[in-house]
């Protein structure tokens, strides 16, 4: 059997997003300034940068300058400024320009911005610094001496689908490191079971998370503007789901259209893949996308609880940073930024701890003392009672945010702190309205599920154990369908899952090869059964631009 | 040995594929690429060869872009020793003539005792290039290599012919190997392979310094084919409606 590869390192990030990256480049350069010969390294389960990357994006560059002072000099790439900034208020049929664009969402000096292209040059900046990217290595558990994290094991290779050894089978890495800095992004799966050990979400509000779905449009040459930005609400989801559309012009004529829906819905029969084809049903947003071509779907969550809702950040030798933690702005949509700073604050807290060689839980804490004298803390201050306004309907929260902005953030002008709701519990029990009957998948404008999923590119290695762990199956076909009708199969925007058979043979088919990593079955399972763990390395989505 | 791997940089099998604006090569904007499969095989092969001999050195080859750093890398990382990067400044040249000029005269003054290349490549499939460079490099030459074995300055290779045969050869050294996809099994990369690729040469050449000639054979148009479904009912009595059948099976759907 081939042994196990054990490597020693100073520093290990996990997950290549512009957390990690971002704080990986920052912590190598403060290595460098105080001549500390450290190894920082980043673990990304991906086959490359950049293909498990989706976002919106418009991209604030303030972290950007900060890490990169002359970025407008270098090749940094970016589709357009934000040229023209539109707000609708959409119904069935009509588009109701909002009288005015609150501040929070203009975006002047703003970047339309295709993530995947970001993060890929940040990998190759990371590279060129001398940082180590292992791509196709996802990080499956993290290594323990008595309660310190000291290192991340990485998945095998190589184990068939009854769980046995294939010839080429190789176990997974062990990576020894004095700090591990979890950049997963939005449910992380080390992140979720570190929060687990330690209760690191005690006294916060339980995080809430959204489900964007989107779609990349080629158009005909010359009709896109660059940096042309579009923000909807109402239309298809009301206003009693928490969400919106978005609209972004990028160059050679690529028009990004997508729609975000909170995941803290009611109606068990609310599935987001089909209210994103019911957007493009509305006469308007068709209008934009006559004539063109989908060549691109993907999907991934966002956490939109803010700032009660970001768990203690650190514990002895590991630190949360990006959406790992729930830095992300729900007002602004705007995560990238935040990610990217997190990153780097937990850079300076880690040299910091390299300087007094500890690094424990209330070494590495200055971690949080730094977020909290930043724009970073600012910034989320502001509109901590953002979302929790949503709990009441579109108008409520409207309001809430509206008043927010003339109190610096209190709920309904006057509470510091409005609570939140995990968003599975909110589920409520009952037959589903049905909301889809009208949709029409022509294959040219409105598209099922499995024309998508062909569209995200991913694949997995069909012989594998499937890396979405239900512990009760038969919950599915009694409790579940009974009360809930299975939502799963709803909830999923790649087919995931499927009931199949009839009666006894009643049972859960899980078609994991279409996963495409957004893990909402792990969010929104209204029992909490299904396990999210990362496949094998390289498998999943193939994003090159979303 | 001193081996040679020609590595290849293709779309990856399930990235969709669109064409350009204006029709002459496919849409590289929504394209994910990685090394050609058969083309790992060979890389695989060559390590496994010199491992097998107790050493040697593995270069791999590649030509293209500069977004084949991906793959020279990856190569690299799995163990080759070093790399030759032919620079081409637009998507690639299609002429298999030129593409294996240009190749052999990159490695011709290395004097390497094994070429090894893939098949085929997965995008254009024009299968000719370990052929070409056996030529131009007066070697001996086989393709569809199932299996190798080196026997003292002769190496043995097992052909995959049709129908389920097989044929042994034996070729003098120096030779040019076509692999076929499957022979052995793939290695994947170790993060120490990765963290030492950083520190391996890869020896860049511009293609237009290589003598390649004029291409010969250009890509003028591609398209994507329409698929069309048509259902023709055919009725009327058993004997006029088979003659309709059979015409159908010969003329149009050329079957029979
Ligand atoms: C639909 C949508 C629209 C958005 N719009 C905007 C916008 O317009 N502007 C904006 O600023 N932000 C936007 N955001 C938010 C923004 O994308 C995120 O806040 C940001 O990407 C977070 O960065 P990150 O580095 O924390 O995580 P990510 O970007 O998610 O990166 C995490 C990386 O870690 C990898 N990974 C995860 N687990 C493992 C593991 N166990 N082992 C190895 N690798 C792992 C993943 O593959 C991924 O590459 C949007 C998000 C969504 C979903």
């Amino acid at each position: 059997m081939p042994e196990r590869e054990v490597l020693e390192l100073d520093v290990l990030f996990v997950g290549a997003g512009p957390a990690s990256l971002a704080g990986a480049i920052k912590l190598n350069r403060l290595f460098k300034e105080s001549g500390q010969d450290a190894s920082v390294a980043v673990l990304e389960k991906a086959a490359e940068v950049g293909a498990h990357s989706l976002s919106g994006a418009i991209v604030d560059p303030r972290s950007i300058a900060e890490l990169f002072p002359n970025y407008k000099e270098l090749n940094i790439p970016v589709e357009a400024e934000v040229s023209e900034e539109r707000m609708y208020y959409l119904t069935e049929k009509k588009k109701l320009p909002f009288p005015y664009v609150p501040p929070s969402m203009r975006h002047h000096g703003c970047y339309v911005t295709s993530i995947g292209k970001l993060t890929r040059w940040l990998g190759e900046q990371a590279e060129n610094e001398g940082i180590d990217i292992f791509c196709g290595f996802p990080g499956t558990e993290l290594i323990y001496d008595a309660d310190t994290v000291i290192g991340v094991r990485t998945g095998d290779r190589g184990i068939d689908k009854h769980g046995e050894q294939k010839p080429q089978f190789e176990p997974g890495a062990d990576i020894h490191a004095k700090v591990v800095v979890l950049g997963e992004g939005t449910r992380g799966s080390l992140t979720k079971q570190l929060i687990r050990k330690f209760d690191l979400m005690e006294g916060k509000n339980p995080q809430v998370w959204a489900i964007g779905i989107k779609e990349l449009w080629q158009m005909p040459q010359g009709t896109v503007t660059p940096g042309y930005v579009a923000h909807t609400m109402n239309f298809p989801l009301g206003h009693d789901i928490f969400g919106g559309g978005f609209i972004y012009g990028m160059q050679n004529d690529i028009l990004d259209i997508g729609l975000v829906i909170g995941l803290d819905y009611k109606n068990p029969g609310i599935d987001p893949h089909h209210e994103f084809q019911r957007l493009k049903m509305h006469p308007w947003v068709r209008s934009l996308i006559e004539g063109g071509e989908m060549v691109s779907y993907g999907a991934k969550s966002l956490p939109e609880g803010g700032w009660f809702s970001i768990p203690k950040l650190t514990v002895d030798g590991a630190m949360l940073i990006g959406d790992s933690a729930g830095f992300m702005n729900g007002q602004r949509l705007k995560g990238i930024h935040l990610a990217m700073k997190s990153g780097m604050l937990a850079a300076e807290a880690i040299a910091e701890a390299f300087a007094s060689n500890d690094f424990s839980d209330a070494s590495l804490n200055s971690f949080a003392d730094k977020v909290n004298g930043s724009w970073l803390k600012d910034e989320l201050w502001k509109v901590r009672n953002f979302h929790q306004g949503f709990d009441r309907g579109l108008l409520a929260g409207l309001m809430n945010s509206g008043l927010g902005l003339f109190t610096g953030g209190r709920g309904w002008g006057l509470k510091n702190k409005l609570p939140s709701h995990n968003g599975h519990e909110l589920m409520q029990k009952g037959a589903a309205a049905e909301r889809y009957a009208d949709l029409e998948f022509d294959g040219k404008y409105i598209f099922d599920k499995v024309t998508d999923v062909y569209h995200s590119a991913t694949s997995h290695e069909e012989d594998q154990v499937p890396h979405l762990h239900v512990s009760d199956p038969d919950i599915c076909k009694t409790k579940c369908a009974e009360e809930y009708g299975n939502p799963c199969e709803k909830f999923c925007p790649a087919d995931v899952y499927e009931m199949t058979g009839e009666g006894e043979d009643r049972r859960l088919q899980i078609n994991f090869s279409n996963c495409v990593h957004c893990k909402t079955c792990d969010i929104m399972d209204p029992y909490q059964i299904i396990d999210w763990v990362p496949p094998e390395g390289g498998d999943g989505p193939a994003w090159v631009n979303l | 040995m001193k081996i040679a791997v020609l590595i290849k940089q293709v779309p990856g099998s399930d990235s969709p594929l669109r064409l350009n604006p204006a029709g002459d090569w496919i849409d590289e904007n929504v394209v994910a690429y990685e090394m050609n499969e058969s083309d790992s095989y060979a890389l695989e092969e060559a390590m496994q060869i010199n491992e097998r001999s107790g050493g040697g050195e593995v270069v791999a080859v590649c030509m293209g872009p500069d977004r084949v750093q991906k793959i020279i890398r990856e190569a690299l990382a799995k163990g080759a020793d070093r790399a030759i990067h032919i620079k081409e400044n637009d998507h690639g040249e299609t002429d298999p003539l030129v593409i294996a000029k240009v190749l052999s005269e990159a490695v011709k003054s290395e004097e390497f005792d094994l070429v090894l290349s893939g098949l085929q490549s997965d995008d254009l499939g024009m299968g000719q290039t370990g052929v070409l460079i056996g030529e131009m490099l007066g070697m001996a030459t086989a393709t569809l290599v199932m299996a190798t074995e080196i026997q003292d300055r002769n190496i043995k290779v097992k052909r995959e012919l049709e129908a389920g045969w097989f044929q042994w050869v034996t070729l003098p050294l120096p030779a040019s190997l076509a692999i076929q996809s499957g022979l052995n099994q793939v290695r994947y990369p170790s993060l120490k392979g990765i963290m030492g690729a950083k520190k391996k040469e890869i020896k860049v050449v511009e293609k237009s310094d290589l003598n390649g000639g004029d291409s010969k054979q250009s890509l003028t148009n591609l398209h994507i084919p329409k698929a069309e479904k048509r259902t023709e009912m055919i009725s009327g009595e058993a004997d006029q409606s088979v003659g309709r059948l059979v015409e159908v099976l010969k003329s149009e759907l050329r079957v029979l």
